[in-house]
């Protein structure tokens, strides 16, 4: 078959008789860095040194350049990088979450315990396997979607990207572990999460702004899964599970500690965007808090596993529905703390948040 | 770590206590009433009565694959992230944007044996690297590997962006290829973050950007995820793991060398995974043959014209030349370095049932026998 690609020519041979310009040598980024690793090694925030560590207010790159090196006379504008505003991106420390993310990984095949399980009453495991089919079901959509971000935010926010990056890690380990749980206790995988849009308003997929995306992923469906994950210990029937959802809570709160603090930055940097961001703390109450949500948002062969779990069997189910309402309003008390946390505490003193966030603060 | 102070979510412990608490809350609220349940979904599943066990590598991805959950199948219909081996249940929106749905377009058999891998081999820039044996370098060899890191960043950079981006396209049912994907985007995120510590600690610096022929059309290579892993993996992975084992040999020091040896054995992963999938893929749709030679002619153009920019070159004979006084030795090398990418890029085109001997581009073909 003939090669019909336009040539690129001979090209040029490096061997011993190619005669080195070496003018590269006078083009380069800051000179003299000598970061020193510290007590945790030598981090990200290490090497936030003079120029490399500064992140623009708005960036121009439009190659694939990184923060601090140098530019060509000319290069493509090959990177796709709409993103190009570090109020858009931009949380303090991002870089430390990113370190953190890195020491504490985990293994699903060998971190937990799996010798530890033991066979449980049929409608117990139906109902451990129905809860582990939910969440693996839902958590790599939190890899899907910041998977989709990072090529689009400008290199100069590093560290935002780097931090996403071990989300998405994450993610595909918590698809791993709950579907390993559900296959390996004489169980199986059960119904498919019936939200049949995929979660809070319209869909979690469809945000086009990186600090929305950030708050249906990260706050409004990353929050209540964590607390969620916190509770596990009231859901797990032996210690194998025990671990499971103490690991994937640490993980978890990484990613929701990123949202919180991405909404703080807005909060402080853009107070232009605040109402915008109450009405994404809006929506994503009227998600989690309405009479149809609970525990598993208003998935509701979850929460009805739930129930099953908590209480002991399905004959115990009102017993497991008291608890089920205690992680419930956990879950709401967990909000409050967190959207405080982020700046937006005036939403609970205006009267501004769902009827039944008030209620319960009134309580 | 340095984020806890500053995270407002607190520490993972004292499970029990909080099991505790969360008692205390039941009998301190009103009697909750239950509401009807209908427990309907538990007799929804498709096979029952799955026990995997775990193995000498404890409970891996791939030993779940048994009975239903082990089918795979040669298409997917569904655009929802329901679980392969799970009950439909109802009938939900197609919210995804997933267009990869047949297996030929991203399977591999040893994805989920490499993902596992991936996690057991996993290590941390931070702590990993023995920053401490890094020494000061005569200056023109520490611009060189200045230069040479800001390379690899930049190609780090590439992989992950194209890789993230495809993600979000693959089909659920293949949930291996997309766990060891997302594995290979956090390696990746490690490798652009390892060499971009090395510049910044030995008093130097970043260098010039790359001149990003070969980057670009791997960035644009949207057509579909086959000709991507060509080009991304089959392609410039051979060049990264030619320059990460020349990196490993010629380390200055303990610290580099076990950068370049981490970055390698990562890399090793990938490539296996693309070889798999590559000849998976043709040995499917044979007729893809003038396809896929033509993505390789494209970058092997693409690599002639980086080629034609000195300065990953010149940076690499000044490295293996140990300095601007040797250079003439370290571009012999070099030309080795190139003999040995070329030799391996070939090596894995011929595995994968794609020969390319007669076609490569003129400009590498004089690397052949170097």
């Amino acid at each position: 078959m003939p090669n019909t690609t336009v040539s690129a020519g001979p090209g040029v041979t490096y061997d011993e008789n190619y005669e080195p310009k070496l003018d590269w040598m006078e083009s380069r980024g800051e000179w003299g860095m000598t970061a020193k690793p510290g007590k945790h090694g030598l981090t990200l925030e290490d090497i936030q040194m003079d120029s490399y560590g500064d992140a623009p207010e708005s960036s121009s790159i439009r190659s694939g350049r990184q923060r601090g090196s140098a530019a060509r006379d000319w290069s493509y504008r090959s990177g796709a990088y709409y993103v190009s505003s570090k109020q858009d991106v931009w949380l303090k420390n991002a870089g430390g979450l990113y370190e953190e993310a890195l020491q504490r990984q985990w293994s699903s095949a060998t971190d937990i315990p799996w010798d530890k399980l033991e066979p449980l009453p049929d409608d117990l495991e139906r109902a451990a396997c129905q809860f582990t089919t939910f969440l693996s079901d839902i958590e790599f959509v939190a890899a899907d979607i910041p998977g989709r971000w990072v090529s689009t935010i400008s290199p100069d926010y590093l560290e935002t990207r780097m931090f996403l990056m071990t989300q998405m890690m994450d993610e595909a380990r918590h698809l791993d572990v709950f579907r390993k749980r559900a296959l390996s206790n004489g169980g199986g995988l059960m119904r498919s999460s019936d939200d049949t849009m995929g979660g809070g308003v319209v869909s979690i997929d469809m945000a086009r702004d990186f600090s929305e995306m950030s708050a249906r992923v990260h706050v409004i469906g990353e929050s209540p899964v964590l607390t969620i994950f916190r509770t596990g210990e009231l859901l797990a029937k032996n210690e194998a599970e025990k671990r499971m959802y103490r690991l994937a809570a640490q993980d978890e709160s990484r990613h929701v500690a990123f949202g919180i603090m991405h909404m703080r930055y807005i909060g402080q940097t853009e107070p232009e965007r605040r109402e915008e961001m109450q009405t994404y703390l809006d929506e994503g109450e009227e998600y989690l808090f309405s009479a149809s949500a609970v525990g598993a948002g208003t998935d509701r062969a979850s929460t009805e596993s739930m129930a099953v779990l908590l209480g002991g069997g399905k004959d115990k189910v009102d017993e497991g529905w008291r608890l089920l309402m205690a992680i419930n309003r956990r879950q709401m008390r967990e909000w409050v703390q967190r959207v405080k946390s982020a700046g937006f505490e005036d939403r609970f003193t205006s009267g501004r948040a769902h009827p039944e966030v008030l209620k319960l603060l009134r309580n | 770590m340095p984020t806890q102070n500053e995270s407002p979510e607190p520490q993972e412990t004292g499970g029990v206590r909080k099991h505790q608490r969360i008692l205390q809350e039941v009998v301190e609220e009103e009697e909750e009433s239950t509401p009807e349940l209908s427990l309907d979904w538990m007799g929804d599943n498709l096979e029952w009565g799955v026990k995997v066990e775990p193995g000498r590598k404890g409970l891996t991805l791939g030993s779940l694959n048994v009975g239903i959950y082990g089918d795979i199948p040669e298409y997917h219909e569904g655009r929802t992230r329901s679980l392969r081996g799970a009950h439909p249940g109802v009938e939900r929106a197609f919210i995804a944007n997933i267009t990869l749905r047949h297996k030929r377009e991203l399977w591999a058999d040893n994805a989920a044996d490499l993902y596992e891998e991936a996690i057991q081999k996993r290590w941390v820039p931070a702590t990993d690297i023995p920053w401490d044996t890094i020494e000061p370098l005569p200056d023109d060899v520490e611009r060189a590997m200045c230069q040479l890191c800001t390379e690899l960043c930049q190609q780090a950079n590439v992989e992950y962006e194209t890789v993230a981006g495809w993600l979000q396209q693959m089909s659920y049912a293949y949930h291996e290829v997309k766990v060891f994907l997302a594995s290979e985007v956090f390696d990746a995120a490690r490798h652009f973050d390892v060499f971009r510590k090395r510049a910044l600690s030995n008093g130097g610096g970043l260098g010039l950007e790359s001149r990003a022929e070969v980057d670009r059309v791997i960035l644009q290579s949207n057509n579909d995820w086959t000709s991507t892993s060509l080009f991304l993996h089959l392609f410039r992975g051979s060049f990264t793991q030619t320059l990460y084992r020349y990196g490993e040999l010629f380390a200055h020091n303990p610290a580099e060398k076990a950068m370049f040896a981490r970055c390698l054995q990562d890399k090793a992963r990938h490539l296996t995974y693309s070889l798999a999938h590559i000849k998976y893929s043709f040995s499917e749709q044979p007729r893809k043959e003038r396809v896929f030679h033509r993505v390789l002619d494209i970058a092997e153009t693409q690599m002639v014209r980086d080629l034609k920019d000195p300065v990953l070159p010149e940076s690499l004979g000044v490295i293996l030349g140990n300095g601007v006084e040797g250079v003439r030795t370290g571009m012999r090398k070099v030309g080795n370095l190139l003999g040995d990418f070329v030799r391996t890029y070939l090596q894995n085109a011929r595995y994968v049932g794609l020969d390319r001997s007669e076609r490569l581009a003129e400009g590498l073909a004089v690397y052949r026998d170097m």
